[in-house]
């Protein structure tokens, strides 16, 4: 058996040296928690956001600093009162798969869900390389399959029912067979790695609001790290039940071929403009050089990175003062950390989104129509999908859910004996 | 004791609450001290500083029949003929700035981004936070206005031919929210959500005009799309850091004129 020196100074030595603090001290106090045989796990911190703000060590060592004290490690989850989380599911959720005192298993996220998500919720787990769509980071705080209007959270509800159906058409499995209590606690340790998530990015945003006289130094006070950080971040979580689309009900009269006829004039024409992303076909092939939010960004962090480079090397140093020359070092730094950044653990390589194909009657958010609604009125979150609500009445966009609805079993013709209704008869 | 360590005890001792009180109250006295009479006018023009590039035309690969009509170019960098940057902004970074009497109402007057022609009129925007920002669309083609906001809730409605929607900003933003659409890729403009209106954008000639701010030392904040926050400039042929792009003057009651501004080229070289 490995000593407790050999694992810290193992982990150090995979570690950026400017995290080493920080990450010191995670490995110190699992040791004297009891660590057993596993090797500490630790959070990764968000190096595309803190390369991106330019952050010096000394700054991405206060922010993992702050992020140890609100929240504590991967194994021993701690979340501040204002949260709301209960941290006897975390408990349950979090740290290596074992059987606790009363024969009850933990560490659910890491049996389940970590080998994919990661176990900091980045979505950079050791299989996600290999899945398309990827799999979610959830450090930003975006879902985009839910019953809220756009831009708020989804409410506790929506993400059990992802845990329970999966996500038809992406690599995310049903996890109905788990028991009620190990879905609640899951879905606590999303929202708990989602709101940790979103403290990383803004205290790492933060540095750029600092006035002079702060030095680089955030606020040690509760007025900052609660008031001004945590709670924006946690008021979104706590309404998210108040933020439930209202959905009028589909007219009981409704006379459905009409109702799908009228889907089918607003899905091509210029109000709803379907046709513009889904295609003229429905098969997904409108627009096809878009990104969603999370991809979008790398996208655009590895354009500077590639034109600073470009430019660097049309820099000629000659001519310039020790002032100037120090600058062009520090931009090449920076430059050359940002690459290691993007190439190495810490990003996917960028792939556009795909518009879905309406043919295949498979939906990602779910299959009710009324999962169908929700999107149309609200857009996806993250995706370039647009919000009708406000455009589009709501009998509008219950008529582009039954054309939606219908566009598996469209025909290009009138049903008969050679088209029969029941797509196994036309074989 | 600061609050970090106080986690890091796991006990949330009385005496930091205590500090916190005091702080705040000390905020309140310094805050009272802006008690300012007169207004200036600050102003000045940004000038490209090298051989301005022509900017390169953009083909409409979406709705040919109607986008392919106008001329479109790539708006990021524009530079007028006698080298004045257009699409700089400017705007006071102080949050509680005493605002005149004059301009407390344009808080709530619309703010109008137009989708016109398959691109945004007008490419950049002041907006306050309360002010409502209404989105339309004179084209005869339907578009989407993508707003990517970091502390506001973003947005991304639907807006037909004919059609507006409004929107209203709670929360000021560091740093300029990109408008897009979706439909049409190539269609990009920048929204700068400030919390009063002291903000101004350069106009073609590149020069800007901000009215009315209380006399007294503020700190001046200048971005621009390409060049992000503009770092460095060179004023009355002086070469001046600006960190951040924040730049402090002391405005005096009528004129503060504050000169040709140029912007080396390699500022937007990105």
């Amino acid at each position: 058996m490995k000593s407790q020196s050999q694992i810290v100074s193992r982990t150090l030595v995979r570690l950026h040296s400017s995290w080493a603090v920080a990450a010191c001290g995670v490995t110190l106090l699992m040791c004297v928690s009891g660590c057993g045989s596993t090797p500490a796990a630790w959070f990764r911190p968000n190096m595309v956001e803190a390369t991106k703000q330019r952050l010096t060590p000394d700054q991405e060592r206060q922010v993992s600093t702050v992020m140890l004290a609100m929240f504590g490690t991967p194994d021993a989850p701690v979340a501040p009162p204002e949260t709301g989380l209960d941290e006897a599911k975390l408990q349950l959720a979090a740290g290596p798969v074992h059987s606790d005192i009363v024969g009850r298993k933990n560490g659910l996220y890491r049996e389940h869900c970590a080998h994919c998500h990661g176990v900091t919720g980045d979505g950079l787990g050791p299989t996600a390389a290999f899945l398309n769509p990827y799999p979610r980071d959830y450090r930003p705080g975006v879902f985009k399959f839910k019953s809220t209007e756009r831009s708020d959270k989804p409410t506790h509800e929506d993400l059990v029912r992802i845990l329970h159906n999966g996500i038809p058409g992406t690599s995310m499995p049903s996890f109905a067979l788990l028991s009620p209590p190990k879905v609640e606690a899951l879905v606590e340790y999303v929202k708990y790695l989602s709101i940790r998530g979103e403290t990383e990015i803004a205290l790492m945003r933060a540095f750029f609001e600092l006035d002079d006289e702060a030095q680089g130094k955030l606020p040690e006070t509760r007025e900052f790290l609660v008031d001004e950080v945590l709670t924006p971040v946690t008021e979104k979580w706590k309404s998210a039940a108040d933020a439930l689309i209202a959905v009028p009900e589909m007219a009981s009269d409704l006379d459905l071929a009409a109702s799908i006829a009228k889907g089918k004039e607003l899905f091509y024409g210029d109000k709803a403009n379907c046709v513009k992303c889904h295609g003229p076909t429905a098969l997904g092939d409108g627009q096809a050089n878009d990104y969603d939010d999370w991809n979008k960004a790398i996208v655009e962090v590895s354009k500077e990175v590639k034109s600073g480079l470009e430019r660097a090397g049309e820099t000629s140093t000659s001519g310039m003062d020790s002032e100037a020359l120090a600058e062009h070092r520090g931009q090449l730094a920076w430059l050359d950390k940002f690459g290691r950044v993007l190439d190495g653990g810490d990003a996917l390589r960028p792939r556009t989104i795909q518009p879905r194909n309406l043919r295949h009657g498979i939906y990602r958010g779910g299959r009710r129509p009324l999962d169908l609604y929700y999107r149309i009125h609200a857009g996806i979150n993250g995706a370039p999908m647009p919000a009708a609500k406000g455009t589009v009445p709501p009998e509008e966009i219950w008529h582009i859910v039954n054309y939606v609805k219908s566009l598996p079993y469209e025909l290009d013709g009138e049903l008969g004996a050679d088209r029969p209704m029941v797509a196994k008869d036309r074989f | 004791m600061s609050y970090v360590n106080g986690l890091f005890a796991r006990r949330l001792s009385g005496a930091q609450c205590a500090g916190g009180m005091l702080l705040a109250v000390a905020a309140v006295v310094f805050a009272g001290d802006a008690s300012a009479e007169e207004w200036g006018t600050i102003k000045g023009r940004f000038k490209f500083g090298g051989t301005a590039p022509t900017a390169a035309e953009l083909k409409a690969d979406k709705d040919v029949e109607v986008c392919g009509k106008h001329k479109l170019v790539n708006e990021e960098l524009a530079v007028g003929a006698d080298g004045g940057v257009a699409n700089v902004v400017v705007f006071v970074r102080d949050k509680d700035v005493k605002v005149h009497p004059d301009l407390v109402a344009t808080k709530s007057e619309k703010a109008v981004v137009d989708n016109a022609s398959c691109r945004f009129e007008p490419h950049v925007l002041m907006v306050q936070t309360g002010q409502p920002l209404v989105l339309k669309n004179s084209d005869s083609v339907g578009h989407n206005s993508n707003i990517a906001t970091l502390k506001n809730p973003p947005s991304n409605s639907l807006i037909p031919s004919g059609g507006e929607t409004t929107v209203t900003f709670t929360s000021e933003e560091a740093i300029p929210a990109q408008l897009t659409c979706n439909i049409h890729p190539w269609m990009k403009a920048w929204l700068v959500v400030r919390p009063n209106p002291y903000g101004a954008v350069s106009k073609a000639d590149g020069t800007f005009e901000i009215k009315n701010v209380p006399a007294g030392d503020i700190e001046l904040q200048i971005w621009h799309e390409k060049a992000g926050y503009v770092g460095e400039m060179t004023i009355k042929g002086k070469a001046e850091k600006i960190a951040k792009g924040r730049k402090k003057i002391k405005v005096a009651g009528g004129d503060n004129d504050l000169g040709e501004m140029v912007l080396d080229a390699n500022l937007f070289k990105k």
